[in-house]
Parts: C-alpha cells; sequence; structure tokens
C-alpha cells in the first residue's frame, strides 16, 4: 500500500459518507454541509488527477454556490418543517434502492468491460512541465481549441445572471413581495421562539410596511430574554420542564 | 528540489507556529498602537510594555467557561470555530518565505509547498473561511447572530470577487498562478530612464493594489467593514454566543486571517523577500518580508482608529457599483497593454 | 508508479453519482434535490478528469471547465425559480407543488 492508496482512500471515503450524509441528513442545512464536504474530498481527488487547477477552481465556484443554497435554505424553509424527514412514500424509497443498485452493477460491469479506443494523448508529465504547469496545459487547450465553445460558455453566464435576476425581481419594482411572511428570524427553528408558549409566535420588532403580521393570542406575555435566569438557556440548568427542549 | 518530506513537516510546523506567536502579538500591536492613537496608554501591567500581555489573555480565554446555549444545534456549534481557524492557517502552506538555502549541506525550502496553483489555493480557502461565521451564525440559535452571519455571507461573496479580480492583473503580467513564481520575477530590476527601481507590481498595477487592499479588508471583516461584529448594531454579531475556548478560535482565526492577507500582498505587489542584500542573505529577505507585512497591519490598525462602520447598503453598493467596474477596466487595460508589449496587435 | 487505476476512480464516481440520482428520487425538500443534483455533476465531472488521465489528455479537463461554468449558471437560474416559486406556493415540498395536476 503506497501512500496514494492510502490517501485516494481516505477521501473518497469521507467524500461517500458525506454524499450519503446529504441524502439521510433532516436538517438541510446539515445537508449543505455534507454537499461542500464531500466537494472538498472531490477536489483532493482531483489533485490526485493531476488537475489542481480544477480543484481550485472547484473549491471556488462550489464554495459560493453552496454558501448561497445554505442561505436559501435559512430562508425558505419553514421552521417547523426542518426536523422533519421529507423522503417520500416508502414505495419510492425502495424503487429508489432497488434502481441505484440495478444502475451500480451495470456501470460496474460497464467499467470492467470496457476497451480504450483511440491513441493515447502526448499530455503526459514531461509536457506539461515543458508547458509550465497544469493551469499553462488547461489555458494552451482551451485557448487553441475550444475558443468558441469558450466565448459560448460566457454567453450562457451572462444569460444565466440576467435570467437569475429577472426571476428575483418582485412582478413590479419596488412593490414589496405580497403576503411577506416575518423577517428571517422565522427561518430559524429553535430561536428564543421556543420561549414563548406554545402556538405563538413571536414577531420580528422591526415592522415590515404591508406585511401581515400575525397577533400573538392575548394571554400570551412575551418576556425579555435578559429577565429569565440565564442558567436556563443554557446546558446547565433544565428548569424549565418539557416546554423549553428542542424540538 | 529535493528534500525528504519530513523536512517539510518541519518547515510547515515552525511556520504554523511563527503565525501564531506573531497573531499573538499582532493583538498586543493593535492595542498599543490603538491606545497611542486615543492618546492612551495600552496594556502595561503584564510585563515590561506589556509584553506578557498575550500569555495573560490566553490563559483568560481558556480558563472561561464554555458556554452553549440550549437551542443550538451542537454538533455545528462545536466545529464552526475549527472551520475558520483551520482555514485560516492552512494557507501559510503556499506562501514563500524565501527561496532555497542549505543548512548543513541539506538544501532546505522556506515555504510549506510551491503550489501550482498557490494564488487560487489562498483565495478558495479564503472562501471557505466564510462557512465558520455563517454555520457559527446559525447553530448559535440567536437573531443578533443570524443577521451577523447574513451580513458577512453576502460581504464575502461581494468582496471575493472584487479579490480574486484584482489579481488577474497581476497573473496577466507575471503568466503564472504561483506565489513563488510572482514573486521571483519580481526580484528582478526594472529601468525606466535613467531610474533603477525593483519590478514590484504594485508600481505597473497601482490600481489593483488598492483595489486589492478594500477588498482584503473586506473579506477579513475588519473595520470599517465589520458589518458581521457590528458591537453597536448586533452586540458582537455571529460570535454573540460564543465564549472562552470557542471564541478564542473566532478570534484566532480572524487575526491570523489578516496576517496571511497582508503576507499576500507582500508577496504580489511588493516582492515578497525582495530588497537591499536579500539575495546574498536569506536571514534579510525574511526581515523585509516581515517589515512589509507589519506596515500592512499597521494600516489595518491604522483604519480602525481612523474610519467610522460602514453603513450596510453603502457596503455593497461599493462593491457592485464602484469597484466591480473599475477592477474590470483594470484588466481590460492590462490586457492590452500585455497585447502590445508582446506586439500582437499594432 | 501507483497501485491505483482508472478504475478506482470510475467506481468512485459511479457510486457518488448514484447516491445523487437516489437523493433525487426519494428527497421532497426541492433544496436537497437541488444540491443532489450538484453532486451528480461533480461525479461525472470526476470521471471526465479519470478519463482525460487515463487517456493523458487535457481535453477532459478542459471540458470539465465547461461543465464547471454551465453548473454555476445553472445554479443561478435554478435558484432563482425556487425562490419565485416559494413566492406563489409557500412551500419548499416539491409534492406540495401539483397546481397543473389539480
Amino acid at each position: 500500500m503506497s501512500w496514494e492508496v492510502v490517501i485516494f482512500y481516505l477521501l473518497a471515503l469521507v467524500s461517500i459518507l458525506s454524499a450519503g450524509g446529504i441524502v439521510v441528513a433532516s436538517n438541510p442545512v446539515h445537508a449543505g454541509v455534507f454537499l461542500i464536504l464531500s466537494l472538498f474530498n472531490t477536489a483532493g481527488i482531483f489533485v490526485m488527477l493531476g488537475a489542481e487547477f480544477l480543484a481550485a477552481v472547484q473549491v471556488i465556484v462550489y464554495a459560493g454556490a453552496v454558501l448561497v443554497l445554505v442561505l436559501f435554505v435559512l430562508m425558505l424553509v419553514d421552521p417547523d418543517d426542518l426536523p422533519e424527514f421529507h423522503a417520500g412514500r416508502p414505495v419510492q424509497r425502495v424503487v429508489a434502492i432497488l434502481l441505484g443498485v440495478i444502475l451500480l452493477l451495470e456501470v460496474g460491469i460497464a467499467i470492467l468491460n470496457r476497451t480504450i479506443v483511440g491513441a493515447r494523448g502526448n499530455a503526459d508529465a514531461m509536457t506539461i512541465e515543458f508547458l509550465g504547469g497544469n493551469v499553462q496545459a488547461v489555458g494552451n487547450v482551451l485557448y487553441s481549441n475550444y475558443l468558441l465553445a469558450f466565448e459560448v460558455v460566457s454567453l450562457v453566464l451572462l444569460v444565466g445572471v440576467i435570467g437569475a435576476i429577472v426571476l428575483a425581481l418582485p412582478e413590479r419594482l419596488g412593490e414589496r413581495v405580497r403576503h411577506r411572511r416575518d423577517t428571517i428570524s422565522l427561518a430559524h427553528a429553535r430561536g428564543v421562539d421556543m420561549a414563548l408558549p406554545e402556538g405563538v409566535r413571536g414577531e420580528s420588532p422591526i415592522p415590515v410596511p404591508g406585511a401581515r403580521r400575525e397577533e400573538p393570542v392575548a394571554e400570551a406575555t412575551r418576556e425579555l430574554i435578559m429577565t429569565r435566569d440565564p442558567d436556563s438557556y443554557t446546558d446547565a440548568g433544565e428548569p424549565g420542564g418539557s416546554r423549553f427542549r428542542p424540538r | 528540489m529535493d528534500q525528504p518530506i519530513w523536512l517539510t513537516f518541519i518547515v510547515a510546523f515552525i511556520l504554523m507556529n511563527v503565525l501564531l506567536v506573531g497573531m499573538a502579538y499582532m493583538t498586543l500591536f493593535e492595542r498599543k498602537v490603538l491606545a497611542a492613537m486615543q492618546d492612551r496608554v495600552g496594556p502595561n501591567r503584564s510585563g515590561r510594555f506589556g509584553l506578557l500581555q498575550p500569555l495573560a489573555d490566553a490563559v483568560k480565554l481558556l480558563g472561561k467557561e464554555d458556554l452553549i446555549p440550549k437551542h443550538a444545534d451542537k454538533i455545528i456549534f462545536y466545529f464552526a470555530p475549527l472551520v475558520i481557524f483551520v482555514t485560516a492557517i492552512v494557507r501559510v502552506a503556499v506562501i514563500p518565505f524565501g527561496n532555497q538555502i542549505e543548512i548543513g549541506g541539506q538544501p532546505v525550502a522556506l515555504f510549506a509547498a510551491d503550489l501550482n496553483v498557490g494564488a487560487l489555493f489562498l483565495l478558495a480557502f479564503g472562501s471557505l473561511g466564510v462557512y465558520g461565521i455563517i454555520l457559527g451564525a446559525y447553530a448559535s440559535a440567536n437573531r443578533y447572530s443570524l443577521l451577523g452571519g447574513l451580513r458577512a455571507a453576502a460581504q464575502v461573496v461581494s468582496y471575493e470577487i472584487i479579490l480574486g479580480l484584482s489579481l488577474v492583473g497581476v497573473f496577466l503580467l507575471s503568466g503564472s498562478l504561483s506565489v513563488r513564481q510572482i514573486m521571483l520575477q519580481q526580484s528582478a530590476e526594472l529601468q525606466v530612464g535613467p531610474l533603477t527601481m525593483p519590478n514590484w507590481f504594485i508600481l505597473s498595477q497601482p490600481l489593483a493594489f488598492v483595489l486589492f487592499m478594500i477588498a482584503a479588508v473586506a473579506e477579513t471583516n475588519r473595520a470599517p467593514f465589520d458589518m458581521p461584529e457590528a458591537e453597536s448594531e448586533l452586540i458582537s454579531g455571529f460570535h454573540t454566543e460564543y465564549s472562552g475556548f470557542r471564541f478564542s478560535f473566532y478570534f484566532l482565526g480572524e487575526y491570523i486571517n489578516m496576517i496571511i492577507v497582508s503576507l499576500f500582498a507582500a508577496t504580489l505587489f511588493l516582492g515578497g523577500v525582495d530588497g537591499p542584500g536579500a539575495d546574498r542573505y536569506w536571514g534579510l529577505g525574511v526581515l523585509w518580508l516581515v517589515l512589509k507585512v507589519t506596515v500592512f497591519l499597521f494600516f489595518y490598525i491604522w483604519l480602525r482608529g481612523t474610519l467610522p462602520r460602514f453603513r450596510y447598503d453603502q457596503l455593497m453598493g461599493i462593491a457592485w457599483k464602484v469597484l466591480l467596474p473599475l477592477v474590470l477596466l483594470n484588466i481590460i487595460v492590462t490586457a492590452f497593454i500585455r497585447l502590445i508589449g508582446n506586439g500582437q496587435i499594432f | 508508479m501507483t497501485e491505483l487505476g482508472v478504475n478506482h476512480f470510475l467506481f468512485l464516481s459511479a457510486v457518488l453519482f448514484i447516491i445523487g440520482m437516489m437523493g433525487v428520487l426519494t428527497r421532497r425538500n426541492i433544496l436537497i434535490i437541488f444540491m443532489c443534483i450538484e453532486l451528480m455533476m461533480n461525479a461525472v465531472n470526476l470521471s471526465l478528469i479519470a478519463f482525460a488521465w487515463e487517456s493523458n489528455t487535457m481535453y477532459g479537463q478542459a471540458f470539465v471547465l465547461f461543465t464547471i461554468a454551465i453548473a454555476a449558471a445553472e445554479a443561478a437560474v435554478g435558484l432563482g425559480i425556487i425562490m419565485a416559486l416559494s413566492r406563489q406556493v409557500y412551500t419548499v415540498d416539491v409534492d406540495e407543488m401539483r397546481t397543473l395536476r389539480d
């Protein structure tokens, strides 16, 4: 066992385990963390395959993309849904696992029985060293063989950005989105809302113009967080009873 | 280039420890300079001139109670500070502190790794660092934390673009992404008429340097861009709920990030170890680098002592409406000059 | 040089792709489905780079750069669609989005 094999199995194991984590995680934020972990380990495998530039690009691009995904989770997911595990009906799960196993077998047989068609290229270590490194080698191919494709991809990116802006705009400029729920605080499952009696949600102290406010029921008295014993908010003391347990 | 792997580990170990000690004294330096700017004395009780103050701070931080909010997402709360600390300290690996030297006939490289994509490595880990902030903010189950985290995410995503694009001019001129190659290219001399100047990229890329410094201050969440922890608005932002040992990781991460960004700027724009006598004595080269970094760190503290905090919408407006067009302009102009210099047009 | 053959990398890629596929098939949260699609794309990138490594060319790597760019555009548009959709139906559960069926 050389070091390379050990490192490969380490990276592959973490990558696969965290990929499984995305599928089974009940909390979407955890799924996002697992996704970035998986992508990061795959970037490590890219380095093993001599694609340092792509590894760096992968981390930079996906770090930003997944970060935005996590933010969307925080913004859009209803906190009451968070702890639930949305994994479809049991029949879907069984069918998915069955399909997965069949596909894995097929791909495995295909991998083991394939033959290489065509001649090997000349991009060996010597040539890459001569060009100055992996970045220069990729750039060489990109700008001599695929220049048109490169321009087209940049156009696609531009159109994508414009499309995203158009989609994210409210229907009329300057108008707030209808039926806006509270601010980001609502998106947090286990905020200080839990200190209120059941069925009552705290609101953002900032008035949102045009927003539909949910008035708390009359008997709910809101307490400032510091009027309570600070120990009841930490693990040190458990005076709160069952109501204060995290859901 | 041949050196055994254990030697690289030793070099990396020394670099990390020097970085940690440097960070500790960076805090003392900051407090002293801020005190001088505000006509105070600053810490002077522990040791002569307060030289033992970082040690006392460390003992104090380690001795504090480690509080975890009851509704926190515990696992993420545990490891979020580590993310920011590790991604900060790993970045020192590609910073060159000089060339190869010989110690007792054994060649020793004064850098941990000479990556072909070194500059991208630095940028990539810089953008990973923000996960420490946003995850810590989410896990704290505190609205002030979450607001701070969201601010940090928006700010870092915006300024990361400026940071990366401002370096493209340097990459165009040097033709390399390796930090060491870029540094070596700057040790050449430039003849402009009767003057002999060092070929530092700050002279050929002044606009890129200014934009890089602005983006770097924003990327490290320092004043006047310290929105994520604006203490007058958000208590202390994303680390409101953190205390003791875990808080110290955030603290370490922030200061190490500052030092790394200063090293990065000094290496890419100010010639790194380049300076009088640096080609003969490697120790002098390291000294020059430390001097340049100290100037940058003083600049950080100076900004903190002088400028008020930006308003949040102004912060984002500057990034997208002012800095981004400027940085694109810089790339276009540099590319044209490079083409003319190569004789490919005109 | 190494005991690692290209098959190791191809199997890893296949496993990652299938895990992503199972996620898309079973999960109901649209954001998690999106994450699984990213995972599948990443698996395909891995196999492309492995093929490039095997055949000793750079074309596979250039292709992956295009894939990453398209994935970035897809992420931007996809998240825009999710945001516009969630304004209409106030949910991220794909089973509850059945206006066309009812």
